[in-house]
């Protein structure tokens, strides 16, 4: 009896989140699965059950192909590099340097920019007369651009994503490091291991955990990339396609070519990724058998 | 505990309910004459004389007829709010239809019919009108206001370069040699000349050169014409040889008008948005405004309208169709004056002189021969390719007929995917 009492407690509790979660969330979730099997036209609000004829449409689709490319090449660049960075700086803040409390309220500023206005001050720097172009036309004598040159145009994009996450992941790090007792570098020390020495086999490995959160989270994060293609593309994923991303895509999926069904069954398609690398990035890592 | 909790809930409940209550007892009689009728009109963000004009104007019809209008102003993408709120089943009463999207709503059957109800539909420019029609060739909103492109001269600059306002050339090939002459006479930094990219700045252009991109059934061509592919050729050169720049990639800045403005560019070929700006933030600046440049021999511009569409599931239907025919009537010139927008009725472009201001002179001019920036239910995944693909040919990736080529498959497989 009290066991039950308990339960009715605990969801009474837990009721205004619950409500929450099941109206704006997991409905939604639902209704999308129903979808993704019909032809739907918002406007009008009529729907044709297609069957799987929208990943049929989707896969012989090259938007989507180009989309996967790149929303691949960006997890794979921006990933490991802000992931290192960032426990580099980490690493670094936790040692006993002067004004660390400055340097970390300095570098934590990209994070709080929103990263619609970040996307627009980095078009500035990178337009063809931007600070960077004549920067580099003024050592190398050539004109190099970056937001008209399909080769070039999704590295901007990276480079803003890693300026705009690596602090936010640093300060994860940073409560990581927090929590590795002292007396393992004292240890490794006395074995005579030096700073470098220590970094690559007291703190990475210690840092595991933490490592695993950042990477899960900084893949799903690169998967879920769309503010930053859009503002730099006006919505259009050009040049050439270069800088359409999977969720760019959806979105042209859902209001350009007004046809929900497929934006939602491209968004499962999503979905199905996400799901599978984080499930590798788990078994590589052995996330759950490292000792915390 | 527990009877603490269920008294704890039902308190909570009694009183949401109460609240609800309260907050419906100001419903009135529910009398359903016109005194306390009221619509919702939903509009993008514009700027701030538009905003002004456009409250000044319903509150005069607010008055003279004591129907009350809600404006709500929608922020983020106004197509893609105004399509959720549809699929929501709350759309508002009457809103703002771009030409470019009115096909897409009309096929849809969401709009409302409102071929009857229209006063003196022949005073309106026919241009303006048509693109609001459906395929059954009823209208379904009627155009509040419109915008044409011209081609704008820096006086100025063009003095400095040893030229007049007479040398500039009236056709569209003879504009870009001229640009290249120019540009030899222009310092660092300056363009002879600014353009677009975009298909919407380009369709009457090809219309022009005997290419309609988008053909009778839908699909896409942009390959069919050698005048339109030299047409888009003569862009690709200009900008290769530093002549015809883009505003925001290779000068900068954040528009054509700003560029213009600063003194960056020397011909633009712009809508008469650019006015306000040029006469608030660059008052300095002198400029003489001549048509929009002749392509194969014909008279071209491109005109972007905007209409008042009611939805078929309003509720005030008769309310909103007098606020529509007002909008667009007896309203026109308060709004057109105070937003310095231009007005679709022929009569008001007469009362006010419009013909008579060396600003709008030409903009007015290009409303009875300028192409709708609308094309079917197709153009937005047609122009879209457009954009996408042309940006290539501009890198020099691929050359204009390779680009045209990729833009027309890539566009006709959408096209055909969505049927």
């Amino acid at each position: 009896m009290s066991g039950k009492r308990k339960l009715l407690q605990g969801y009474t509790f837990m009721a205004p989140a619950l409500i929450v979660i099941i109206i704006f969330t997991l409905v939604p979730i639902i209704y999308a699965l129903y979808m993704m099997f019909f032809k739907v036209d918002l406007l009008a609000g009529t729907k044709t059950f297609v069957g799987f004829e929208n990943y049929g449409k989707i896969f012989s689709d090259p938007k989507f192909w180009a989309a996967f490319k790149n929303t691949g090449e960006y997890v794979l660049i921006v990933v490991p590099i802000q992931t290192m960075i960032a426990m580099v700086l980490a690493a670094l803040l936790n040692s006993k340097i002067q004004f660390n409390r400055v340097f970390l309220s300095i570098m934590f500023i990209p994070t709080l920019t929103s990263s619609s206005a970040m996307t627009l001050i980095f078009m500035w720097l990178f337009n063809n007369n931007g600070l960077v172009v004549n920067l580099i036309e003024s050592l190398f004598g050539t004109k190099v651009q970056f937001i008209t040159n399909p080769d070039l145009a999704l590295a901007v994009i990276m480079i803003m994503n890693i300026f705009s996450t690596v602090p936010h992941f640093m300060i994860v790090f940073l409560s990581g490091l927090q929590d590795i007792p002292p007396v393992l570098y004292e240890a490794a020390s006395i074995d005579g291991a030096g700073k470098v020495k220590q970094f690559f086999h007291v703190t990475v490995p210690q840092l595991m955990p933490v490592t695993f959160y950042v990477i899960t989270m900084g893949v799903v994060g690169c998967f879920q990339i769309f503010d930053q293609a859009f503002i730099l593309s006006n919505g259009s994923g050009g040049p050439q396609n270069s800088t359409l991303t999977f969720t760019l895509y959806i979105y042209q999926l859902a209001f350009t070519s007004n046809d929900m069904g497929r934006a939602t069954a491209m968004a499962f398609i999503l979905g199905i990724i996400i799901f599978m690398v984080t499930f590798i990035v788990n078994k590589l890592m052995k996330a759950d058998q490292v000792n915390g | 505990m527990k009877k603490i909790i269920y008294a704890l809930l039902s308190l909570s409940l009694v009183f949401s309910l109460a609240a609800c209550n309260s907050s419906d007892e100001s419903g009135g009689d529910g009398g359903s004459n016109s005194e306390d009728q009221s619509i919702t009109l939903a509009v993008w963000a514009s700027s701030p004389a538009e905003s002004n004009a456009l409250e000044e104007t319903v509150s005069s019809f607010e008055e003279k007829t004591g129907i009350d209008v809600e404006i709500e102003v929608i922020q983020d993408n106004f197509q893609d709010a105004i399509t959720a709120r549809f699929a929501a089943k709350n759309a508002p009463d009457v809103f703002y239809l771009d030409a470019y999207v009115a096909p897409k709503f009309i096929q849809s059957g969401v709009l409302l019919d409102i071929t009857d109800d229209v006063e003196d539909s022949a005073d309106f420019y026919q241009p303006l009108l048509n693109a609001f029609k459906g395929e059954d060739g009823n209208l379904y909103a009627l155009p509040k206001d419109y915008s044409t492109l011209a081609t704008y001269v820096n006086t100025d600059l063009l003095e400095q370069a040893g030229y007049s306002v007479e040398d500039v050339p009236s056709d569209w090939e003879g504009l870009v040699e001229f640009a290249k002459e120019l540009q030899t006479k222009l310092e660092d930094g300056q363009a002879a000349m600014v353009f677009d990219g975009t298909m919407a700045r380009h369709l009457s252009a090809f219309i022009a050169s005997d290419l309609n991109p988008v053909k009778d059934d839908g699909m896409a061509d942009f390959t069919s014409s050698q005048k339109a592919l030299d047409y888009l050729q003569s862009i690709v050169d200009g900008q290769d040889d530093g002549y015809i720049l883009s505003p925001q990639i290779d000068l900068g800045m954040d528009w054509s008008g700003a560029a213009f403005g600063a003194s960056k560019a020397v011909i633009m070929i712009e809508g008469n948005w650019v006015l306000s700006a040029l006469k608030q933030d660059y008052p300095d600046v002198n400029y003489t405004i001549l048509p929009a440049p002749t392509v194969n021999g014909q008279q071209q511009t491109m005109i972007f309208t905007v209409g008042y569409a009611i939805s078929k599931d309003t509720k005030n239907k008769d309310a909103a169709l007098e606020f529509v025919n007002y909008m667009t009537g007896e309203g026109q010139q308060q709004w057109s004056e105070g937003s310095g927008t231009l007005p679709t009725r022929i009569s008001v472009a007469e009362k006010m002189n419009l013909t008579e201001d060396p600003d709008l002179k030409e903009h007015v001019e290009g409303a009875k021969y300028g192409t709708p920036w609308t094309s079917g239910v197709t153009l937005p995944v047609i122009s879209q390719s457009f954009d996408n693909q042309f940006q290539a040919a501009l890198n020099g990736d691929l050359t204009v007929e390779e680009a045209m080529k990729a833009a027309e498959e890539e566009a006709n497989a959408e096209i055909e995917r969505q049927q």
